[in-house]
């Protein structure tokens, strides 16, 4: 993965500006200023607000403040989605910034998961991590793992130490020169014009005859309607 | 094939030989599809009487192991697709126990999803009550079986965490399915080694099902027992 390093470092340090702005209907002692951010793409949206929280907490009683939650023109945002992705999938094409809108109250337990305190969102990160691991070495690796190496990787998430993640990160990301990758890639293809939230399938890196797959091979297979060239992935995908 | 592990094509096989019996025994369970693929679920909604609290499980005072959730209930969908409830008697020693304290009648909805990462089933499932109010994940852990509350109570968050159903994009709850091959495998080397046949769901819902509710009537294990078209893991008919 060194080779790489840079590619790691500039996807690490993607940036989102976004504008928050308190839902009009919440019941405040005084006007409501907006709070602008750089969200980091790679991680949650419920773990890199506490300073959005606290600033519009200035202005509300407390019996007013139910559980925060997010709504993109009138889409509430799934947390659980890292940062990056939900601005993909509603608003790559907005002008920046991205304007956010904050709840207080009704939050819409049918669309939304609960996020009661920071170790549901580790918790949510660990869940993903070893499922991607089951698929890409039968979860050997993040088995193999001591406890204090799950934490550093939450860690280095959570405190945005590219360094400190990628020290774990790294084995996760391994895998031997004979077998030539990974024996499935995690991947998910998200959709935007559907109740069903992603698709997921077994995708194996290499053919049986020994190719290397793309990304084209990839889409081809799982979501052929994303390809409207036989073998040709455009750059306007649906998702 | 790996002792443990579940092929899609076996989950299917399994749940259809699942859904045979199901219409036999009269225990509710439908198959949905998802709109325009071959994928879906089991699914299956129970009228409960449990104990629910929305304090973290392990504050509490644990009551005698017995007292809370042994009323089995037998559901069969009528017309509408909604389903019918009679509680019923526990087979074992035709007593009905009925819950003390505080219990109340929920409604469970159960979802049996395949896990092509894990290669296992995935238990969904969400609760509310009959006025229609989502139980927490709080109240969810307090309502699991005693059993089970070891568990929860030394790692709570990676044993039942609210999660989107991978088919719905609704929250549920799940029961965490990295350790499925490691509770599996064992009981599939026994079940074969007696009698060399066995359905693979069956005997994990009989596992993880009581967990949260879920009974597995015994008429399952008898009617598979005495079923013309046995399974064997090694050769799935379709």
């Amino acid at each position: 993965m060194a080779d790489d390093k840079d590619v790691l470092r500039d996807v690490w340090f993607g940036r989102i500006p976004t504008c928050f702005t308190l839902n009009p209907d919440e019941v405040t002692e005084r006007e409501a200023e907006p709070y602008y951010l750089l969200l980091p793409r790679v991680s949650y949206l419920t773990l890199v607000t506490d300073k959005v929280k606290k600033h519009f907490l200035k202005v509300m009683k407390a019996e007013d403040v139910e559980e925060m939650w997010f709504e993109y023109e009138g889409t509430p945002l799934k947390w659980h989605y890292p940062i990056g992705v939900l601005f993909d999938f509603h608003a790559s094409n907005t002008v920046l910034p991205w304007n956010i809108t904050v709840h207080f109250k009704n939050f819409p337990d049918r669309d939304l998961l609960h996020c009661p305190s920071t170790s549901v969102v580790e918790a949510h990160f660990m869940s993903s991590i070893k499922e991607a691991d089951a698929l890409k070495h039968k979860s050997q690796v993040v088995n193999d793992m001591q406890k204090k190496d799950h934490k550093q990787l939450w860690m280095g998430l959570q405190n945005d130490k590219f360094d400190q993640f990628w020290a774990i990160n790294r084995k996760l990301m391994e895998y031997s020169t004979e077998e030539g990758g990974f024996r499935y890639i995690p991947f998910r293809i998200y959709q935007t014009m559907s109740d069903r939230p992603f698709f997921q399938k077994l995708f194996r890196p290499v053919s049986p005859e020994g190719n290397t797959h793309t990304l084209g091979d990839l889409l081809n297979e799982v979501f052929p309607a994303a390809v409207p060239n036989e073998g040709v992935a455009t750059a306007n995908l649906p998702f | 094939m790996s002792l443990g592990v579940l092929e899609e094509e076996t989950f299917c096989h399994c749940c259809h030989q699942l859904l045979q019996q199901s219409e036999q025994l009269r225990d509710g369970w439908t198959w949905e599809s998802v709109q325009g693929s071959q994928e879906g679920y089991l699914r299956k909604t129970v009228l409960r009487s449990a104990v629910i609290n929305s304090h973290p499980v392990w504050n509490q005072e644990e009551s005698s192991s017995d007292s809370k959730t042994h009323t089995s209930c037998h559901s069969w969908p009528d017309q509408q697709g909604q389903e019918k409830e009679q509680c019923v008697v526990d087979e074992d020693d035709g007593v009905c126990v009925v819950p003390e304290g505080n219990s109340q009648v929920l409604q469970y909805e159960y979802h049996i999803l395949y896990s092509s990462s894990y290669s296992t089933p995935v238990l969904y499932f969400r609760a509310s009550t009959l006025e229609g109010r989502s139980l927490s994940l709080e109240e969810v852990w307090s309502s699991v079986h005693p059993n089970f509350k070891t568990r929860l109570l030394n790692n709570p968050l990676s044993t039942i965490t609210q999660q989107e159903h991978p088919l719905l994009g609704q929250p549920f709850f799940m029961l965490h399915p990295c350790r499925t091959h490691e509770f599996m495998r064992p009981v599939l080397q026994s079940a074969q080694d007696q009698r060399g046949q066995v359905n693979y769901m069956l005997t994990w819902l009989s596992v993880v099902g009581p967990l949260v509710g879920l009974e597995v009537p015994l008429n399952y294990n008898f009617k598979l027992q005495n079923a013309i078209q046995y399974y064997t893991l090694t050769s799935p008919q379709t």
